[in-house]
């Protein structure tokens, strides 16, 4: 680790021998010296990233994207970015006068990955467990998102100057920025706990879908409503009923189609019978959407995230989602670095103190918004606390609304430092007063509660003598579903669990050493049958094929003689053909 | 799936001729040329065979379900049958089968024939169904127990 950031570093300090003064005169000259000082950037944001992400998650135990958003803070042009170059002739990360201290071609990077990380949550939305557990989670999301948007917005209007009413963009932003929950810190402390599948686990994880959903909603409204403020004066209510109802339209109706085409087009799509061409064409049309959508009077995010949700329910969303992990990984903490840069420290001192308030306001409308509604719903104060906390963590819709909201002109560089600053601290604290909150004895108030994951799957056992002999079979099982055109993904790390999907079926298979179990809905147990039996009857024919082969005893006999002796017959053919070779030359 | 396209009138039969296992098997196989989509009748008989010969398709409830795969076919062909008095047919629960259905579906392509098979055996789990079925008097009656 240290030989390689000090091989980084040595790089970094040979770099301007070899550069040469590239700011001279000429359009394409000037093209030129742009993309030069955006390959430096990216090399450098690249590396930060990396090295930030890196001591984050190993040294300080904390989410790698802070590490890859402070990444930003401390390269960016406010900090070591904004340092004269003379080999470049400018600053490396030079403010550019406009709203937004990046220059264009970064803030596109970052826009994409934006959309890329959009169009994944969408993809990952687990509408179905929502679905189930709509009615409590629905309800508790419901309640953070409408106390922390009254809270952050009310905050804005007491102590934010000019900010004189409820609807003013800077107060509806404000508002909006601290409702969005990035559940995934969440999501990966409760499957370490196995909370899971526990009611808080479950409610939080349905709490999180509407609330992305109302969040996303929300800003769409608010960008809305920020576009017609741009362009003259007050907003009268109508308008702004106008405007709600166009983003809400827009998300419902292209939802709905999507959700009802999505699948038909997936079928389309893989008639090509190629993966890339598939995620390709997908992630084309997440683009397409996401501008769309920003044509439409939204924000791009918005037709992204929906493009996501439509897909999110085809036998194909698995794939889609690992096919697009490398482009994932190289632009989105791109994205994070480039929302640390537009941190302006300088900016951040006269709202230093609305931050505190704001960060915590932001903490305290999740806490009781969300626990609230949950005590209301057979949870003890236990349990409505960990879902509170459950709830806290900020993340990239937070950044993305901050960042739409700079490049509006929305909100000042002082309150997107409020913004980052409340990710930061939410997202710190959320982790450990989430697993300390889950000490303690039962958060639900009723004794009993159905088991909620298995509910009504049947379960398919085959038992077999030994476990390499169940390995083997388990791997031929799998073979059987690829070939129906079945989408076979591994679910657990340390443990053989499989998710098998096609089109509604969803069929999971585990193996406990000599047990292989299959649990599907009633409605497909006969097909789930039918496959295995088709499965064991191969291995049949396999067996056969066994017999028929050469005794194992003179296989080995075969294989022990040409251990010690003379060279193999291959070898002594390969040197016959080259001695004819010469030969012949 | 769509079951109505897949079984048409000259696809079914109320009573099989044959009497024993392999009689009925053939009688089948030539139902299923009545459709004119096997390219070779021997090659399909000797798919169904083969199937039988791993293990037999009588299933429980007087069902049976040979089915097999084979290039001699292009896609998914079906047939229904009715032998009422029953023949044994080595099934699951040692009762004579009366109901057969049998399926030849394309080699190395992911058959539909399981998805069939599945909601074949879906619709006859009801015991109402099956009676129904036995006690069809014609092609059209057989159909609307499956088509409805």
């Amino acid at each position: 680790m240290k030989r390689i950031t000090l091989a980084i570093l040595i790089l970094l300090a040979v770099v301007p021998l070899f550069a040469s003064g590239v700011a001279s005169g000429g359009e394409a000259e000037n093209m030129t010296h742009k993309m030069t000082i955006l390959v430096f950037q990216l090399a450098i944001i690249v590396i930060a990233v990396r090295l930030f992400g890196h001591i984050f998650s190993r040294y300080l135990k904390q989410p790698r994207v802070l590490g890859e958003l402070v990444a930003g803070m401390v390269i960016g042009p406010y900090a070591l970015g904004g340092i004269q170059l003379d080999f470049l002739g400018q600053q490396l990360f030079e403010t550019t006068g406009g709203s937004l201290p990046v220059s264009p071609e970064l803030y596109g990077f970052a826009i994409v990955a934006s959309i890329i990380l959009l169009f994944l949550s969408g993809l990952e939305t687990d509408l179905p467990t929502f679905l189930r557990f709509s009615g409590v989670g629905s309800f508790v999301g419901l309640g953070g998102v409408i106390v922390s948007f009254f809270l952050g917005d009310a905050l804005a209007v007491l102590l934010l100057p000019g900010v004189d009413n409820f609807m003013h963009p800077t107060a509806l932003f404000l508002g909006t920025l601290s409702t969005a929950t990035s559940v995934g810190i969440t999501a990966r402390i409760l499957s370490e706990k196995r909370k899971m599948s526990s009611p808080e686990g479950v409610t939080i994880l349905a709490a999180a879908v509407l609330d992305d959903v109302v969040g996303i909603i929300l800003l769409a409204v608010v960008v809305g409503v920020a576009k017609v403020a741009d362009t003259g004066g007050a907003i009268p209510w109508g308008n702004i009923g106008i405007i709600a109802a166009k983003a809400f339209g827009f998300w419902l109706i292209f939802t709905v189609l999507g959700i009802l085409l999505g699948k038909k087009l997936t079928r389309g799509l893989k008639r090509f019978r190629s993966m890339e061409m598939l995620t390709g064409i997908s992630f084309g049309l997440a683009l397409l959407f996401a501008g769309l959508s920003e044509q439409a009077g939204l924000a791009m995010i918005i037709g992204a995230y929906v493009t996501g949700l439509s897909l999110s329910q085809t036998d194909v969303a698995h794939e889609i989602r690992e096919k697009l992990e490398g482009v994932y990984a190289f632009f989105v903490p791109i994205f994070f670095c480039v929302m640390g840069m537009m941190v302006n420290f300088a900016a951040m001192k006269g709202v230093i103190l609305f931050g505190l308030a704001y960060t915590a306001i932001a903490i305290i409308g999740k806490i009781v918004g969300c626990g609230i509604p949950a005590l209301m719903s057979g949870f003890n104060l236990r349990g409505a606390f960990r879902i509170g906390a459950g709830m806290l963590p900020r993340g990239e819709v937070t950044l993305i609304i901050a960042g739409i909201g700079l490049a509006s002109g929305v909100i000042g560089p002082g309150m997107f430092g409020v913004a980052i600053m409340t990710l930061l601290v939410a997202s710190i604290i959320a982790p450990p007063t989430l697993i300390k909150s889950f000490q303690g004895g039962s958060g639900y108030r009723k004794k009993s509660r159905k088991k909620t994951t298995e509910e009504g799957l049947i379960a398919i056992n085959l038992d077999f003598p030994t476990k390499r002999m169940t390995d083997f079979i388990r791997s031929e099982i799998l073979t059987v579903f690829r070939q129906e055109e079945f989408f076979v993904q591994k679910m657990g790390l340390h443990i053989p669990l499989f998710h098998l999907r096609k089109d509604e079926i969803l069929i999971t298979l585990i193996q406990k050493d000599e047990v292989i179990t299959l649990n599907t809905a009633p409605e497909h147990e006969q097909f789930v049958r039918l496959l295995v039996l088709e499965a064991i009857l191969e291995l049949k024919d396999f067996l056969k094929g066994l017999e028929g082969m050469k005794s194992p005893d003179a296989m080995g006999m075969d294989l022990m003689s040409r251990l010690f002796g003379g060279p193999s017959k291959e070898k002594k053919t390969q040197a016959e053909e080259s001695d004819n070779g010469e030969k012949e030359e | 799936m769509n079951l109505k396209k897949l079984l048409a009138p000259k696809m079914v039969l109320t009573e099989l001729a044959g009497s024993t296992k392999e009689e009925v098997i053939e009688n089948l196989v030539d139902l299923l040329m009545e459709s004119g989509k096997i390219k070779d009748r021997e090659v399909a008989l000797a798919c169904i065979l083969a199937r039988e010969q791993k293990m037999s398709t009588g299933m429980q409830n007087e069902i049976a379900i040979p089915h097999g795969k084979s290039d001699t076919v292009d896609e998914l062909i079906v047939c229904i049958a009715l032998k009422k008095e029953g023949i044994d047919f080595e099934s699951l629960d040692g009762m004579p089968s009366k109901i057969f259905i049998m399926t030849i579906s394309p080699l190395n392509r992911s058959g539909p024939h399981v998805q069939f098979l599945a909601e074949i055996s879906q619709l006859l789990k009801e015991e109402e169904k099956r009676e129904q079925l036995l006690a069809a008097e014609t092609a059209e009656e057989i159909l609307k127990v499956f088509i409805g």
